[in-house]
C-alpha cells in the first residue's frame, strides 16, 4: 500500500510541474503584452521597459520560469493586471460560490442518478429500459447554457417562482444547481442501470439465487457492491468535466464563482488571474484523482499491484 | 469500449436500427449545411425584414421567424450547421490524427517513450478541458481554424488512450510476431498489422467524439469564443438573444434543438457500431 500511495502520489507532482510549464508557455505566446495591459496603449516607452523590467519579463525564459515556481511555491500567483488586486485573494474570494454550486449540483445529480439507475436496473431488456436509454440519450446532448436558459425561462420569467440570476439565496442556488445537476442525473442513470444490470446477469449472482436468495438481498448485497466500483473513477474523472459545467452555469446564471472569473479574465486579457484560475483547477482535479485513487486502493486491494 | 455511458448499449438488437438512425439524421444535417443556400432565399447575416418591430414569429415568408436583429432564423440554422459540422469535423480529425499516432508509437513502442506519451495524456486530463479550450482559444489568433486546432488539442487523449490499449494486446498476437520475426520494419508492423486492428475502435471513438467536438464548439461560441463574425453559429445565436427571451423564446429554443440533434445523430452511430461491433467480437 505505502509503495502505491508514493507512485500515485509522485505521478501527480510531476502532472503538476508539467501543468505549470504549460501555463507558463501559454501565458508567455499570449499576444497581449503585460506592460501595455497594465499601463495602457498610451504610455511612455520608458513606462514599459521599467514595467517589464519589474516583472522579469526582460530575463531568459528560463529565469522567468524558474521565478514563477518560486512564487507558486510560495503560494504567490501574482497580481491581477486590471485590479491589482493579489490573484490568491481574488481566487479564494470566488471559492465559496463555486463550491456551493458545484457540490450541490454534483450530489443532487448523483444521488438522483444511483437511485434512478439502481430502481431500473432489474427491468433489462423491457419497455423500461428502452425509456432510459432514450431519455438519457436524450438528456446528456442538451447543451448546459441552453437548458439553463430555458429553466430560467420556465421557473423564472413564466412561473416567476425563481431569481432569472443573481447569488445569494437559497432560491438562487436552485436553477444553476439544477442545470449541473440535470446532466449527471442522465449520467449516473445511465451508467448505474447499466453496469448493476450486467452484474445480476452474471454468474456468481445466478448462484445467489438458486441457493434461494431473495431479490432484494440479491440486488444489494451480491449485485450493487460490485457495480457500483467503478463508479468511483467515473467520480474522479467528473470533476474536471464538473469544473468545465461549471464555467458555462456560472456564466448562464451571473453566479459570482470562478467560472466567471476565468471567462471575464480571457475577456480582459487580465493573464495572472487566468493562470491562476486554470492552475486552482488543475490542482482541485489532481487532488480528487489522487483521494480516488487512495480510495480505490482500499476497496479493491488488485490495483495496489497493477 | 472506453466510454462507460456508451456500453449501455453493447450487444442488443437494437444496434442496426440505432446506426440506421443515426446515420439518416446526420445525413439529413449534413445535407441541410451543403444545400444552405438553396434551402433559403435569404442570407443568414443580413436585414431580411422591410421594416423592424423586434423579433418576429414564425411566418410564411420566414418559417422559423427572424431574430432580435431582422435576420431570418432558418437561414442561420442552416449556414450554421455548416459552421457547427465543419468546426466539429476538422477538430475531430485533427484529435484523430494525434490520438491514433501517439497510442499507436506508445503502444508498439512502450518503455520511456509510453511512459511519456500517458504523462502527457495525464497532463491534458487534469486541466478542466472548458478552461483549458478558453485559454487556448483566447491565445491562438481567431480564424475559422482556431477553434478545429483547440478541440484537436484538448480531444486527442481518448483516442491515444483507447489506440494504446488495443496495441498492447495485439502487438503479442502471433501474426505480428511472425511479422517482426520475418523481418518487417516497425513502420509496417504499425501499418499493416496494428493500424486495421484498431480500426473499429477508431471509428467508433471518431462518431462519439463528433459529438463532443458539437458540444464543445457550441460552449464556446455560446461564451463568444467560436467563429470569428459574421459567420452564424448555433452556439452564438443562443447568447445573442438571451435577453429576448420572454418575447420570442423560439429564438432560443431553435439553435439548443439542432446543437441537440446533432450531438444525439452522432451518439447514436457510436452507439450502434459499439453494438454491432461488440457482438462479433464475443
Amino acid at each position: 500500500m505505502l509503495g502505491y500511495l508514493a507512485r500515485r502520489g509522485l505521478r501527480a507532482l510531476t502532472t503538476l510541474l508539467g501543468t505549470t510549464l504549460i501555463l507558463f508557455l501559454l501565458v508567455r505566446v499570449l499576444p497581449a503584452d503585460p506592460a501595455v495591459s497594465i499601463a495602457g496603449p498610451k504610455a511612455e516607452p520608458e513606462t514599459l521597459a521599467a514595467i517589464r523590467a519589474d516583472l522579469g519579463l526582460d530575463r531568459p525564459l528560463v529565469v522567468q520560469y524558474g521565478r514563477y515556481l518560486w512564487q507558486l511555491a510560495h503560494g504567490d500567483l501574482g497580481v491581477s493586471y486590471v485590479t491589482g488586486r493579489r490573484v490568491a485573494q481574488v481566487i479564494g474570494e470566488r471559492v465559496p460560490a463555486t463550491a456551493l454550486l458545484a457540490v450541490t449540483g454534483l450530489a443532487f445529480g448523483f444521488l438522483f442518478g444511483l437511485l434512478t439507475g439502481i430502481g431500473t436496473a432489474p427491468r433489462q431488456g423491457s419497455t423500461v429500459d428502452m425509456l432510459v436509454l432514450l431519455v438519457t440519450l436524450v438528456g446528456l446532448a442538451l447543451p448546459t447554457f441552453w437548458l439553463g436558459n430555458l429553466l430560467i425561462y420556465a421557473f423564472g420569467y413564466r412561473l416567476r417562482l425563481l431569481p432569472l440570476g443573481g447569488y445569494g439565496t437559497l432560491a438562487h442556488l436552485v436553477l444553476p444547481a439544477a442545470t449541473l445537476a440535470l446532466y449527471r442525473l442522465f449520467f449516473y442513470a445511465r451508467f448505474v442501470h447499466t453496469n448493476v444490470g450486467g452484474t445480476l446477469a452474471s454468474d456468481y449472482v445466478r448462484t445467489a439465487r438458486a441457493k434461494g436468495a431473495a431479490e432484494s438481498r440479491v440486488l444489494l448485497r451480491h449485485a450493487l457492491p460490485n457495480g457500483l466500483i467503478p463508479i468511483v473513477t467515473l467520480l474522479g474523472l467528473d470533476v474536471a468535466e464538473l469544473m468545465s459545467g461549471v464555467v458555462l452555469t456560472e456564466t448562464v446564471f451571473n453566479w459570482p464563482g470562478l467560472g466567471r472569473l476565468a471567462v471575464q479574465s480571457v475577456f480582459s486579457l487580465d493573464v495572472p488571474v487566468m493562470a491562476g484560475t486554470v492552475l486552482f483547477s488543475a490542482v482541485l482535479v489532481l487532488v480528487c484523482n489522487l483521494l480516488v485513487d487512495l480510495l480505490y486502493g482500499v476497496i479493491d486491494p488488485r490495483v495496489q499491484h497493477g | 469500449m472506453a466510454d462507460p455511458v456508451a456500453e449501455a448499449w453493447r450487444g442488443t438488437p437494437r444496434s442496426r436500427l440505432l446506426l440506421g438512425s443515426g446515420i439518416l439524421l446526420a445525413a439529413a444535417l449534413v445535407l441541410i449545411a451543403v444545400a444552405a443556400p438553396w434551402l433559403t432565399r435569404y442570407p443568414p447575416d443580413a436585414l431580411v425584414v422591410t421594416s423592424y418591430h423586434g423579433p418576429e414569429p414564425p411566418s410564411r415568408a420566414h418559417p422559423l421567424g427572424t431574430d432580435t436583429l431582422g435576420r431570418d432564423v432558418w437561414a442561420r440554422l442552416a449556414f450554421g450547421a455548416r459552421t457547427s459540422l465543419v468546426v466539429a469535423g476538422l477538430g475531430m480529425t485533427i484529435s484523430l490524427v494525434l490520438g491514433v499516432g501517439v497510442g499507436l508509437v506508445a503502444g508498439y513502442l512502450g518503455g520511456w517513450v509510453d511512459a511519456a506519451c500517458m504523462w502527457l495524456v495525464d497532463l491534458v486530463l487534469t486541466m478542466p478541458s472548458l478552461l483549458l479550450l478558453i485559454v487556448l482559444a483566447t491565445v491562438l489568433p481567431p480564424s475559422l481554424l482556431t477553434i478545429p486546432l483547440v478541440i484537436g488539442l484538448v480531444g486527442w487523449t481518448t483516442f491515444a488512450r483507447t489506440v494504446r490499449g488495443e496495441v498492447l494486446s495485439l502487438r503479442e498476437r502471433e501474426h505480428v510476431t511472425a511479422a517482426r520475426a520475418l523481418g518487417a520494419t516497425h513502420a509496417w508492423v504499425l501499418a499493416r498489422h496494428l493500424l486495421p486492428g484498431v480500426l473499429p475502435g477508431i471509428v467508433v471513438l471518431a462518431a462519439l467524439g463528433m459529438s463532443g467536438a458539437v458540444t464543445i464548439d457550441a460552449g464556446l461560441s455560446y461564451l463568444g469564443l467560436g467563429a470569428p463574425l459574421p459567420v452564424p453559429s448555433w452556439g452564438r445565436m443562443v447568447s445573442e438573444v438571451q435577453t429576448y427571451f420572454g418575447v420570442a423564446p423560439w429564438l432560443t429554443v431553435l439553435p439548443g434543438v439542432a446543437i441537440a440533434l446533432a450531438v444525439i445523430a452522432f451518439n447514436l452511430i457510436g452507439y450502434g457500431l459499439i453494438g454491432i461491433i461488440g457482438s462479433r467480437r464475443a
